[in-house]
């Protein structure tokens, strides 16, 4: 019997031997590894193993998770809502501002707009949480599309088999069209045939001819998402934001059933509107807050640090928490 | 008795080809890099901080008590209330909202530079500041006091590639982390929302491919831990636009409001 165990302990460690020996020289498991990696960049692969079960070094992360919103930045307008005429650090043109001051807030409670959600390029700023899943091949075992669904949103895919942009006389949806690619571990996500939506809640437009480009990175539990609206017809320069979220292994994105029900008795067919120029509740933000009119009202000018010189050091004087 | 000679006689091959699994990870292995050689983009040169976020409380210096959405204890907002930015200017305390908790909110313009291999160097156009991010063990010359901008100890992430038996190839660095301590008590906005001492700072650092209009952004988040003043995590994220130049580098010194 002791001769036995000392057999096999000698014939496996005969075949350790041999597989060590048998390896091939560096060099050439890493242009082996070279190759499985430019394959894998260009079918989107989120992560491949080789012959021995070993990761390689092909881009990419798993996003997959329950993320809850964080709202450490712009909380007063992100939760309770923006003031009228805060269009501060926005690089908006005229007609943007047009639109805005013209808006009324009661429009949220037309039929029409009711049930209507968060845009791509909003909703992450929204006060909603986050679920994002992946939809994985069943045989390649490759990721072809990323799924991001918020409480307050679709169902948003982001499709990685490299497939084209449609036409652009396809129709426009609530979450546009999105393609990724990674860019090392960030996720690089192109996105188009939007619909009309808005920059900022307080009627701050944003149009169907607008672009998003965001970038996914991870940081451990954090979630960071840089969103960069490009729009020719109310932006002057690219509109950037970051926004972080946390994992949270306890959240769970319920249903979120909308029902058009009559909130407001008004003539059929009147649209709540304030005709230009007589929009006085615009002003009372920056009066109150002691904000120059000239930063209340946007511009890629009010986004620079050397904005400042222009309205020189300013404290405000209103509280963001006592609205 | 058998079964039991063949799973230990199994065990044992198992065991004997550890080393080999480990041989084979270092055969690919290449000398030390220097951190400058491993950098997986170019943060150096001139960014400007774009501000489309929390402007109310950077562009301007907020009011006393507005400290809406940071977490803060009831000591922290005892202490908010009792800012007084004329105190602290006679003091001499008027870079308390420049420390490196808060100074990449502030608004301004940032010049990255590589000092020697081992260790970045930013320096602040808003408060003149200079931050000194080493990679390894921090200088045994430098003082254990707390100063504004702290200890600064960086690595590059490598999102843990290592492998299911850790033996994969060697980690690709896709970002950059920096922990920060030593920190001298300061403000996380300039209307004396504090920090205290203890406070942690984590940072990440990543360079975006570049736009296709030719942008180039450097998005950092930022994780501020301090068990004094707040009672969680306080991540904020903020981004920089890429300079072709220093041609409008202006540095400003600090003020206290």
């Amino acid at each position: 019997m002791h001769r036995l165990t000392v057999a096999l302990l000698v014939a496996g460690a005969a075949v350790t031997a041999f597989r060590a020996f048998a390896q091939p020289p560096a060099s050439s498991t890493a242009a082996a590894r070279g190759q499985v990696s430019a394959t894998s960049r260009q079918s989107g692969s989120l992560v491949e193993y080789d012959d021995d079960v070993q990761r390689t070094s092909v881009s990419g992360v798993d996003f997959t998770g329950e993320w809850a919103p964080r709202f450490y930045e712009d909380q007063p307008e992100r939760v309770p809502g923006p003031e009228l005429g805060d269009y501060l650090g926005i690089p908006i043109n005229d007609a943007a501002r047009m639109r805005a001051d013209t808006w009324e807030a009661s429009v949220q409670t037309l039929a029409e707009w009711q049930c209507r959600p968060h845009s791509a390029d909003y909703i992450w700023r929204g006060p909603s949480p986050l679920r994002i899943s992946k939809e994985v091949d069943p045989v390649s075992r490759q990721v072809i599309a990323w799924h991001a669904e918020w409480l307050r949103s679709v169902d948003r895919q982001i499709y990685m088999d490299g497939r084209p942009h449609p036409s652009g006389n396809a129709p426009h949806t609530w979450a546009g069209f999105s393609t990724g690619h990674w860019d090392g571990d960030v996720l690089t996500i192109r996105t188009t045939h939007l619909k009309e939506g808005y920059v900022r809640r307080n009627g701050l437009p944003r149009s169907d001819r607008a672009t998003l480009t965001e970038h996914w990175m991870l940081h451990g539990d954090i979630l960071t998402v840089a969103t960069i609206v490009y729009d020719p017809v109310y932006l002057t320069e690219p509109f950037i934001r970051t926004t972080d979220y946390e994992l949270d292994l306890h959240q769970w994105v319920p249903p979120y059933p909308c029902e058009v029900v009559e909130e407001v008795d008004r003539p059929k067919g009147r649209v709540p509107n304030i005709f230009p120029g007589l929009n006085t509740g615009v002003k009372e933000f920056g009066a109150r807050c002691g904000i120059p009119e000239i930063a209340t009202r946007g511009g890629a000018e009010t986004m620079y640090p050397d904005f400042r010189s222009s309205i020189g050091n300013i404290t405000a004087k209103c509280v963001a928490a006592q609205r | 008795m058998i079964a039991r000679l063949l799973t230990f006689s199994a065990a044992a091959a198992i065991l004997a080809s550890a080393p080999v699994v480990a041989q084979r990870g270092q055969r690919g292995a290449q000398p030390p890099s220097s951190p400058r050689a491993m950098t997986p983009f170019d943060l150096t040169g001139y960014w400007i901080s774009i501000v489309t976020e929390d402007w109310r409380w950077r562009m301007i210096t907020p009011a006393k008590g507005d400290y809406a959405s940071v977490p803060l204890n009831a000591a922290a907002q005892r202490a908010a209330d009792a800012w007084d930015p004329a105190k602290d200017e006679a003091a001499g305390e008027q870079c308390r909202s420049y420390g490196a908790a808060a100074i990449m909110r502030v608004p301004g313009r940032l010049h990255i530079t590589w000092d020697g291999d081992a260790a970045l160097r930013i320096e602040t156009e808003a408060g003149t500041q200079t931050r000194l991010f080493e990679f390894g063990p921090p200088s045994p010359s430098r003082s254990g006091d707390g100063t504004w901008q702290g200890r600064s100890v960086a690595q590059w992430e490598t999102a843990g590639r290592t492998g299911m038996f850790g033996a994969g190839p060697p980690p690709k660095a896709t970002g950059l982390k920096v922990i920060t301590t030593h920190l001298r008590p300061g403000y996380l906005r300039r209307n004396g929302v504090p920090y205290s001492e203890n406070a942690v700072l984590t940072e990440y650092y990543n360079v975006m491919p570049k736009e296709e209009n030719g942008d180039t952004w450097l998005i950092i988040t930022t994780v501020v831990q301090d068990p004094q003043y707040l009672t969680g995590r306080f991540i904020t994220s903020t981004h920089f636009k890429k300079l072709p130049d220093g041609a409008t580098w202006h540095p400003t010194p600090c003020r206290a409001s």
